[in-house]
C-alpha cells in the first residue's frame, strides 16, 4: 500500500468516526433528554397544574412530588401529595409503574387506580410525574428539522420516533424534538395504538435546577380540542431522601412530610 | 373527484400550519398563567348546610328537614416522630315531625401516632382502622359495626368517612413491599350513647376486639392483604383483600371474610345456636372509560344472612322480630340477605368542567328491591353545591321498599375554609 492509499484509507476512517460523531444514537440522545428533565438522585418538587378552556382559566392545583428511581428497572416511582385546593389537601397518590393507589386520609380508603383512570383533568397520572422515557420506549431518529420551540424561536431538532416497548405505558407511541446542539426536549407529540393525537407537550422555561438546567415548566395541547391546555409549572426542587418503604401502599396512611 | 383531490392536497398542506397556529395561540396562552404553588395547612376545615324533601313510603305529604354541620379534620408532627390526628363532625338535624330532631356529634378521631423510625410506628387512641378493597360492601372492615352514629348520605364515600374510630392501641412495621399491623381495642363501656357530645365508645368498644393484617409484594401485579381477626365472643375471622389490573382501564377486585359465626337471625332474635364457618364476599370490576366516567359492578354475599326462604319468612312474622333483625344489620352494616349486586358510577368533569356526576344503584336479588342514588356537585376553589336525589323501590318489607322514605331530594352547600 502507498503512501497516498494509506493517506486515503486513514481519511476515509477519521471521516467515518466523524459521521458518527455527528448522529450519535437515538436512544443515547433521549437518555441525554431524560437526564436534563430528570434529577439522578431522589428528590421532591412541587407542581402547579393550571388548566385553561377557551382561554379561561378553570382549573388549579398544587401537588407535591416525591420521587426515586427503581434500581432494578431504573424507572421512577412517585408519591404526590395534593397540596391544594382546600378540598383535596393531603390526599395522596402512589404511582409504581401501573400500580396505582390513591389514598384520602378522611376516608382511610386506599383505591386502587387503573392507568386510564385521571384524578387531574387532562393530565394522565403519569404526565405529573417523572418518567425515563428511554427506559420505557425505542427511539428511532426521523429527521433532523427546524420547528418551533415553547418560545416560538426557531430551533434546529431531531427529531425523534419513540416506540413504546412495553404495552403497560401511558402512550403507544411519541413524537419527540430535541435540540440537536444539547439533547434539551422541546416538543412531544403523544398518540395512542391507533395514530389518534392525544396531546402535544411544550418543554419551557429552562432554570438551573439541582444542577442541571431544567425545563421548569410543560405546556400540554389537547389532541382533539387545541382550546383545552394545560400548564404543568415545577419549582422547589430539593434532593430527598425517599426511603423505600414510603412507596407502597401500606405507608400512604403513615405519610406525612415533616 | 378530480376537483377534490388538490383539494385536500391543500388540506393536507395546511394541517401542519393550523397545528403551529394553535400550539401558538396555547404557548400564548400559558405565558400568562401567573399561579404560584399554595400551601395546605395542618387543618381542613368545613361547614355544610343542607335541605331536604322527603315523601314517606304510600300517600302522604311531603317532610321537609335542615341540616348544618361543620366537619374539622387536624394531622400535625408537633415533634419529630410525633404526629397528632384530630377529626371530628358535628350536625344539627331539624326535621317536621320526625322523632330524631336532634343535634349528633361524632368524634372521629382522636389518636396520637410515634415512629420510633420510618418503618416502626405505633398509635393510642380512637383510630379509624378500615380494610377492604371494595367499593359498596366491605366484610373485611371488621371495625365498621356500631360506628356510624349520624348518617349525612348514602354515598358509600360518605359512609366510610362520617363515622366513628375505635379506641385501641396499634404497632405496624414495614418493610420492602409489606407491612404487618397488630392491634387490640379493648372494651371501654358499657352501652352506647345518643347525647349529643359523648364520644360514644359504648358502639364502638363494647367489647375486646384484636387484629393483624399482613401485606406482602409477591410480584408487581399481585401485593394481596391477609386479616386475621377476633375478639371477645367471637370466633377469629379470616380475610383476603386482592387486586388486579387485568387491563389499562380496568381494575378488578376481591374481597373476602370468612370465619365460624352465627347466622343474624340466630343473633337477633337468639333461639337455636348454629355456629358454622360463613363467608362474606364482595367481588367486582371497575372500568374507566376514555372520557374518565368510571364504572363499577360488584356482587355482594353474606353467607350470614337470611336466603330467600328464610326472609320471606321473617317479613310475613312478628314485626317485632323483624324489626330486632334489621337494627342488628343495620348496626353491623351487613346486608340483610344473601346476594347483593351493587352499580356505581362516577362521571368527572361532566359535560362541563367542576361537574362531577354520581350514581348508584343496590339491588336486592332476594326480594328484587332496589335503592337508586344521584348526586350532580359543581365545585368552586372553596365550594361545593350538591343536589342528591334517592329512590327507594320495592314490596313492603323488602330491604329497600321498608326504608321510612321512597323519595328523597336533597340539596346542600358545603364551604372549605
Amino acid at each position: 500500500m502507498g503512501i497516498l492509499e494509506r493517506f486515503a484509507a486513514w481519511a476515509l476512517l477519521i471521516a467515518s468516526a466523524g459521521v458518527a460523531a455527528a448522529a450519535p444514537s437515538a436512544q443515547a440522545i433521549l437518555a441525554a433528554s431524560d437526564a436534563i428533565r430528570n434529577p439522578d438522585k431522589p428528590f421532591a418538587l412541587t407542581v402547579v397544574l393550571v388548566e385553561y378552556r377557551n382561554s379561561k382559566q378553570v382549573d388549579s392545583n398544587t401537588l407535591t412530588v416525591y420521587s426515586k428511581a427503581d434500581p432494578n428497572s431504573g424507572q421512577f416511582r412517585s408519591l404526590i401529595r395534593f397540596v391544594a385546593p382546600a378540598r383535596d389537601a393531603n390526599k395522596l397518590m402512589l404511582k409504581n409503574g401501573n400500580d396505582l393507589w390513591f389514598f384520602d386520609p378522611a376516608s382511610k380508603a386506599s383505591i386502587r387506580l387503573s392507568p386510564q383512570q385521571r384524578l387531574l383533568g387532562q393530565a394522565a397520572n403519569g404526565d405529573v410525574v417523572t418518567v425515563n422515557l428511554a427506559k420505557d420506549y425505542q427511539a428511532q431518529m426521523a429527521a433532523e428539522e427546524s420547528v418551533l420551540d415553547g418560545d416560538r424561536q426557531n430551533r434546529r431538532c431531531y427529531k425523534l420516533a419513540l416506540a413504546a416497548v412495553s404495552p403497560d405505558v401511558t402512550y403507544h407511541h411519541i413524537e419527540m424534538w430535541l435540540d440537536a446542539s444539547n439533547s434539551r426536549p422541546v416538543k412531544a407529540r403523544f398518540y395512542t395504538e391507533s395514530g389518534q393525537l392525544l396531546k402535544t407537550a411544550y418543554y419551557r422555561r429552562f432554570q438551573p435546577q439541582l444542577g442541571v438546567e431544567r425545563p421548569t415548566e410543560t405546556v400540554i395541547i389537547d389532541g382533539l380540542d387545541p382550546n383545552w391546555v394545560t400548564v404543568m409549572r415545577y419549582s422547589d426542587y430539593a434532593w430527598r431522601e425517599v426511603p423505600e418503604v414510603w412507596l407502597q401502599r401500606d405507608y400512604l396512611p403513615r405519610f406525612k412530610p415533616e | 373527484m378530480r376537483a377534490l383531490v388538490p383539494a385536500l392536497i391543500l388540506l393536507a398542506a395546511m394541517a401542519p400550519a393550523l397545528a403551529d397556529d394553535e400550539d401558538a395561540a396555547a404557548l400564548s396562552l400559558a405565558d400568562q398563567t401567573a399561579a404560584t404553588a399554595e400551601q395546605s395547612g395542618d387543618w381542613r376545615v368545613y361547614a355544610e348546610a343542607a335541605v331536604r324533601e322527603s315523601r314517606r313510603q304510600g300517600p302522604g305529604l311531603a317532610l321537609h328537614g335542615a341540616r348544618a354541620s361543620i366537619d374539622a379534620r387536624f394531622d400535625k408532627i408537633f415533634a419529630p416522630g410525633w404526629r397528632a390526628v384530630f377529626a371530628d363532625r358535628l350536625d344539627m338535624n331539624r326535621m317536621d315531625g320526625v322523632s330524631g330532631n336532634r343535634d349528633v356529634n361524632t368524634l372521629k378521631e382522636a389518636y396520637l401516632s410515634w415512629q420510633v423510625q420510618t418503618d416502626r410506628v405505633a398509635d393510642l387512641g380512637r383510630i379509624n382502622v378500615r380494610n377492604g378493597v371494595a367499593t359498596g360492601y366491605n366484610p373485611t372492615d371488621y371495625f365498621r359495626a356500631g360506628a356510624l352514629r349520624s348518617v349525612v348520605s348514602l354515598d358509600p364515600a360518605s359512609l366510610r368517612e362520617n363515622r366513628l374510630g375505635s379506641g385501641m392501641m396499634r404497632g405496624q412495621t414495614l418493610w420492602n413491599g409489606g407491612s404487618l399491623t397488630a392491634l387490640y381495642s379493648p372494651k371501654l363501656a358499657d352501652k352506647p350513647s345518643d347525647s349529643v357530645f359523648n364520644p360514644d365508645l359504648g358502639a364502638t368498644n363494647l367489647r375486646s376486639r384484636w387484629q393483624l393484617a399482613l401485606s406482602e409484594k409477591l410480584t408487581d401485579a399481585l401485593n394481596p392483604q391477609w386479616l386475621l381477626s377476633g375478639g371477645a365472643g367471637q370466633s377469629a375471622q379470616l380475610g383476603l383483600n386482592l387486586t388486579a389490573l387485568p387491563n389499562d382501564a380496568t381494575v378488578a377486585y376481591l374481597e373476602w371474610s370468612g370465619g365460624r359465626g352465627s347466622s343474624l337471625a340466630s343473633q337477633a332474635l337468639g333461639g337455636r345456636e348454629d355456629a358454622a364457618f360463613r363467608s362474606r364476599l364482595s367481588s367486582g370490576l371497575t372500568y374507566t372509560t376514555p372520557g374518565n366516567v368510571t364504572l363499577t359492578a360488584e356482587y355482594q354475599y353474606n353467607g350470614a344472612g337470611l336466603d330467600q326462604a328464610g326472609w320471606n319468612a321473617l317479613r310475613r312474622g312478628p314485626p317485632a322480630a323483624y324489626g330486632l333483625y334489621r337494627n342488628l344489620v343495620a348496626n353491623l352494616q351487613d346486608p340483610p340477605t344473601r346476594d347483593q349486586v351493587f352499580l356505581y358510577a362516577v362521571w368527572q368533569d361532566a359535560v362541563v368542567k367542576r361537574l362531577d356526576l354520581t350514581a348508584m344503584v343496590r339491588h336486592d336479588v332476594a326480594d328484587h328491591s332496589r335503592l337508586q342514588w344521584v348526586e350532580a356537585r359543581y365545585h368552586w376553589t372553596r365550594v361545593d353545591i350538591a343536589l342528591q336525589t334517592q329512590l327507594n323501590t320495592g314490596n313492603s318489607g323488602s330491604n329497600y321498599g321498608a326504608l321510612p322514605d321512597r323519595r328523597l331530594w336533597q340539596v346542600l352547600l358545603r364551604y372549605f375554609f
